[in-house]
């Protein structure tokens, strides 16, 4: 009898109910994908970590280098240190890399090396996640490579370096844990042991050194870096510690996770707030309904096994597609993952971890309905048959009175009125309509932020027209030197600033030497927005970088002392700002030239420029690169593209999915609701229609009401996504360096295109959809 | 006299489910005049209703033809009827149909403000006047949560006239209220009839019919008898004795 009931009920609201159903496996689907993401990246970032066996300290070092003395160090520090092996990079430019048709990899803003594979940790692995072994004659390619440049296996790759010149065949793709993620500006080639003798005997490049080390279990970096600094080892390059790989490698991935999330978590709230829709729609039919089979003596627990099992199988059946549909949607947004950190996630914490989504949603359905049942439990069969005595001798204030509108033709007076007089019907539509906008500008935003020219702040670097970059060569201060004086005797630069970055000590917190990179030169001509404070102006000034002004980096405010030591000399530094960097793992800093060079330890010299007006900025650019070849010139938006474009195109994929998502939840959500809201309002149309309006005036009402909405919904998300958006981006980000993001806000994009193309998507769901005719005799529904 | 209303061999059929139809109105012909104030009654199921709701163009015939003012309606679309209704005819129902969001003076203006060249103004003051025509100005600003069934019907009658309708049409408009009630509500639609408004009602209540002008009597879905009391006037005539005799011509025809 009651199975009889249910069955009657999912025929006779068939629409509702698919709507219903919808809408419930669709936040399953997300929710069980984004789990399945965080998951995956959980278990496959442990598994490569597991075959990769990366360094938990890594130091870079160019120049003079003796391996005895770190061989010492890592006996004296045994304590601490399990293994340690000392990989040689054979630094190549990348014009010197030919591939496909006469292309090279000039202009990329990573550091390409050639490398052997190590033996003892720090393994570069295939796609497989095996160690790679590579035959004479064959290469392994970064996988960042092989997407920028489309490398395919079995392509040759000719390295022609200073008369030396050999070809390769790609054998296989490098997953490299370390070095993976584009935001690591270093990548590595491998090749086999004999070819890699060869290039080293014909001197086709400058060597690097990467210093690496293995702690024991409770081995403690800082004590070993400190004692490696105090130990006077070769420490020229940057330090990088095993948090940071494991952090580039999971940044992109987890961002994606973090933005799939936020949109299946406003789906389930779109979820929850459609099946409040659907009671609040149904409540008073339900109720006679439910008088009825109180007046045929069903009892309440009967009764309430017929509301709470509908709701109970619709939710276990979405709940169990969902989920199982959630394994074919996940590969939509795992391809990065699947590329760089695992090509089988074969993991089985995914099954168990996805469940979460299914079950959160089916328990807050439940639970939903037993407190809707609980106010039937408290009414008697004759006033649920009769409802709207309910109603009677309520006193309220009358408000918006027909006469009081001057503005608008009744009826769209009476569809706006009527938002306001049923708020809390129409409040659901405003939250689905405000999460809409927000899955949409937000993405967008983000995906602006980024691609623009601005967003060198979050770099610190200063809005410029280009950058030329000069890296470790022997000709680097000559040409460095050169290039100043072709700058300044060149009548298209209108302004141009030199910076030095080099490697400094500086005292920490604990009064032990780090080693961090400061960059030296004329702050003022490209200036740099500032967190707090300013750059430094005078002499004995330093700024630094948020990371390094955290509690793990310095430690430090502005106005507070900070002690540099530059050629063997200890200086003072006061903190005069605070700047938002995320290259060389957010922990930089500026000082004033007073600071004085660190010569052995120089890293690159970079040149902003601004050209005259007028100028063509690429014919300049090919210039400056022909002129200098071992420089690096980009623009800045080239620069944050390349070090960022991973991300980037994937937010623009999120961006586009965000709009179409938003789309199709807009259309659902708007036919649904309007669905509910006209059959909820049969009587009141068909009153309406007997005293003798048209289907057209009635439309009207309804459309106006709906686009009222809709308005506000906009407005309301596009302010949400832009100040909420940014606390929560920066919040993010701040790990990364960047504590306060602000969105690129293209207006005519968030408050003219995408507003717009809701309205009209609204707009013709609504003209479809608001079908106020009333299909049978006016007087059966009038008489019902 | 001119005749308002016409229906010519008037048919509704409903389905109830495969080879299963309803027969409600048997080729029913009816003529109304202008000024009329008929009634109509029978027992239940009979079709009274729906020869109301059929012949004001409110339902869908199956079949025949009707004239409204001489201007055939039964084959005009939907948008055209409700013009016809909005600007020459009055509803009211036992169940009164009010509009739940609306005051009560704002339920009777809200079908003049629709026409786009409304005179607000004009409007609220007829709206105005028809309220305290029925008694219940004092209401005029009241939600419908806050006026009793009585006061309600009341409410609906003035908005059926405030178009002017040349022909107001009553479902059972006293089925659901109280005999003073009730009696208070047919004495203003006589006092309307007076002033040159056509009416047409149904009722199972003698009472009511009592007060009419002329009694159809319907039985199976069609007419089957007719009796003219003539127009009543209460200083005039005695209501007992009319409800005497119809009662008398009822049992006559099976009632």
């Amino acid at each position: 009898m009651i199975f009889k009931i249910i069955k009657n009920d999912f025929k006779r609201k068939k629409i509702v109910t698919a709507a219903v159903f919808v809408f419930i496996t669709m936040a399953v689907i997300l929710g069980a994908s984004a789990t399945n993401i965080i998951s995956n990246l959980i278990q496959s970032m442990s598994e490569l970590k597991a075959h990769a066996v990366p360094a938990d300290i890594a130091q870079m070092h160019a120049g003079k280098f003796d391996q005895s003395g770190i061989d010492k160090f890592t006996q004296d520090q045994s304590e601490h240190i399990a293994l340690q092996e000392t990989m040689v990079l054979l630094s190549i430019d990348g014009r010197d890399i030919h591939f496909g048709n006469n292309q090279t990899m000039v202009g990329t803003v990573q550091d390409i090396s050639f490398v052997v594979q190590n033996r003892k940790f720090d393994f570069i692995l295939d796609l497989n996640n095996e160690k790679l072994d590579i035959r004479k004659g064959e290469l392994a390619v970064p996988i960042y490579f092989m997407e920028v440049y489309n490398l395919k296996l079995g392509d040759t790759i000719t390295l022609d370096s200073k008369g030396y010149r050999k070809e390769f065949i790609i054998s296989e793709y490098a997953r490299d844990y370390e070095m993976n993620a584009p935001l690591t500006s270093s990548k590595r080639f491998v090749v086999n042991q004999s070819d890699y003798d060869e290039m080293i005997e014909k001197q086709t490049g400058e060597l690097e050194y990467l210093i690496e080390f293995r702690l024991k279990e409770n081995g403690d970096s800082q004590v070993v870096q400190t004692a490696y600094i105090d130990a006077g080892l070769p420490a020229n390059g940057p330090t990088v510690g095993g948090e940071l790989f494991l952090l580039f490698n999971a940044l992109s991935d987890a961002a994606i996770a973090m933005i799939i999330i936020l949109i299946s978590f406003l789906l389930v709230i779109i979820a929850s707030l459609c099946i409040q829709l659907t009671f609040l729609a149904t409540i008073d039919e339900d109720l006679k309904e439910i008088g009825v089979m109180k007046a045929m003596g069903i009892s309440r627990k009967d009764i309430k096994k017929v509301y709470l099992n509908k709701y109970r199988i619709m939710s276990a059946a979405a709940g169990i597609i969902g989920y199982l549909l959630s394994f074919i949607v996940v590969n939509l947004f795992n391809g990065n993952m699947r590329l760089y950190i695992s090509s089988e996630l074969s993991g089985n914490l995914k099954y168990v971890l996805s469940l979460i989504a299914p079950v959160v949603v089916y328990l807050m359905i439940v639970l939903y309905c037993q407190k809707v049942l609980r106010k039937v439990d408290k009414i008697s069969a004759v006033e649920a048959l009769r409802s709207d005595i309910m109603e009677r001798g309520k006193k309220r204030k009358y408000s918006f009175p027909l006469l009081s509108n001057r503005l608008f033709t009744i009826n769209i007076y009476m569809g706006l009125r009527d938002v306001w007089k049923r708020f809390k019907l129409y409040r659901l539509l405003i939250f689905i309509f405000i999460a809409c906008t927000f899955i949409v500008i937000l993405p967008l935003n983000i995906y602006n932020t980024m691609n623009s020219p601005e967003f060198s702040t979050y770099m610190g670097i200063g809005k410029c027209d280009m950058r030329i970059d000069l890296r470790k060569t022997d000709t680097i201060t000559a040409d460095f030197a050169r290039l100043q004086e072709d700058l300044e005797n060149d009548p298209d630069i209108e302004k141009y600033a030199a910076y030095i970055t080099c490697s400094y000590q500086v005292k920490n917190a604990e009064g032990s030497w780090d080693y961090i990179l400061i960059e030296t030169g004329d702050f003022s001509v490209f200036p740099l927005e500032y967190l707090e404070g300013r750059a430094p102006e005078r002499a004995r000034e330093i700024s630094i970088s948020f990371a390094n002004a955290s509690t793990d980096g310095l430690n430090k405010k502005v106005g507070d002392d900070v002690v540099v030591r530059a050629s063997g000399i200890d200086k003072t530094f006061k903190v005069c700002g605070i700047y938002q960097d995320i290259t060389n793992g957010g922990k930089t800093a500026k000082a004033d030239a007073s600071l004085g060079l660190n010569e052995e330890s120089v890293l690159w010299y970079i040149v902003n420029i601004n050209t005259t007006p007028g100028v063509d900025i690429r014919n300049k650019m090919e210039y400056f690169q022909n002129a200098y070849h071992s420089a690096q010139v980009n623009d800045i938006k080239e620069y944050t593209q390349q070090t960022l474009g991973n991300m980037i195109d994937q937010l623009g994929v999120i961006a586009i999915g965000g709009i179409a998502i938003a789309l199709i939840i807009v259309v659902l959500i708007t036919s649904l609701f309007l669905k509910m809201l006209l059959s909820k309002d049969g009587s009141q149309i068909a009153i309406m229609r007997s005293m003798g309006l048209t289907t057209q005036n009635i439309k009207n009402q309804y459309t106006a009401g709906t686009l009222s909405v809709l308005v506000l919904g906009i407005i309301l998300g596009v302010v949400a996504s832009d100040f909420l958006g940014e606390i929560m981006v920066s919040a993010a980000m701040s790990s990364m360096g960047a504590a306060r993001i602000q969105f690129v806000n293209i207006a005519w994009q968030t408050w003219l295109l995408c507003p717009l193309a809701l309205i009209a998507v609204v707009g013709i769901t609504i003209s479809l959809s608001c079908k106020v005719a009333v299909e049978e005799d006016l007087s059966v529904v009038l008489r019902s | 006299m001119n005749t308002i209303l016409e229906t010519r061999s008037l048919n509704k059929k409903v389905e109830l489910g495969k080879n299963n139809e309803l027969h409600i109105l048997k080729d029913v012909d009816l003529m109304i005049e202008k000024g009329e104030f008929v009634s109509v009654m029978g027992p239940s199921g009979s079709g009274k209703s729906t020869l109301l709701y059929n012949g004001s163009g409110m339902d869908r015939m199956t079949s025949g033809s009707v004239k409204f003012k001489g201007l055939e309606i039964s084959g005009m679309k939907e948008e055209e009827l409700a013009k016809i209704r909005l600007s020459s005819m009055g509803f009211i129902f036992q169940d009164i149909n009010l509009l739940k969001n609306l005051s009560l003076i704002d339920n009777v203006m809200f079908p003049a403000l629709v026409s786009k060249d409304a005179d607000k103004k004009a409007v609220h003051q007829k709206a105005k006047k028809l309220l305290e025509m029925t008694g219940i100005e004092k209401l005029a600003d009241n939600n419908i949560t806050q006026a009793s069934g009585g006061q309600l019907q009341r409410a609906g009658i003035c908005r059926a006239l405030i178009n002017d309708p040349d022909i107001l049409f009553g479902d059972e408009p006293t089925g659901a209220l109280d005999s003073k009630s009730a009696s208070e509500i047919l004495s203003i639609l006589a006092e309307i009839n007076k002033k040159g408004t056509t009416i047409m009602l149904v009722t199972h209540d003698v009472k009511v019919a009592a007060k009419t002008e002329r009694i159809l009597f319907m039985v199976d879905g069609n007419i089957v008898a007719e009796k003219k009391m003539g127009k009543f006037d209460s200083l005039r005539d005695d209501i007992m004795e009319r409800e005497e005799i119809l009662i008398k011509w009822l049992m006559e025809n099976g009632f």
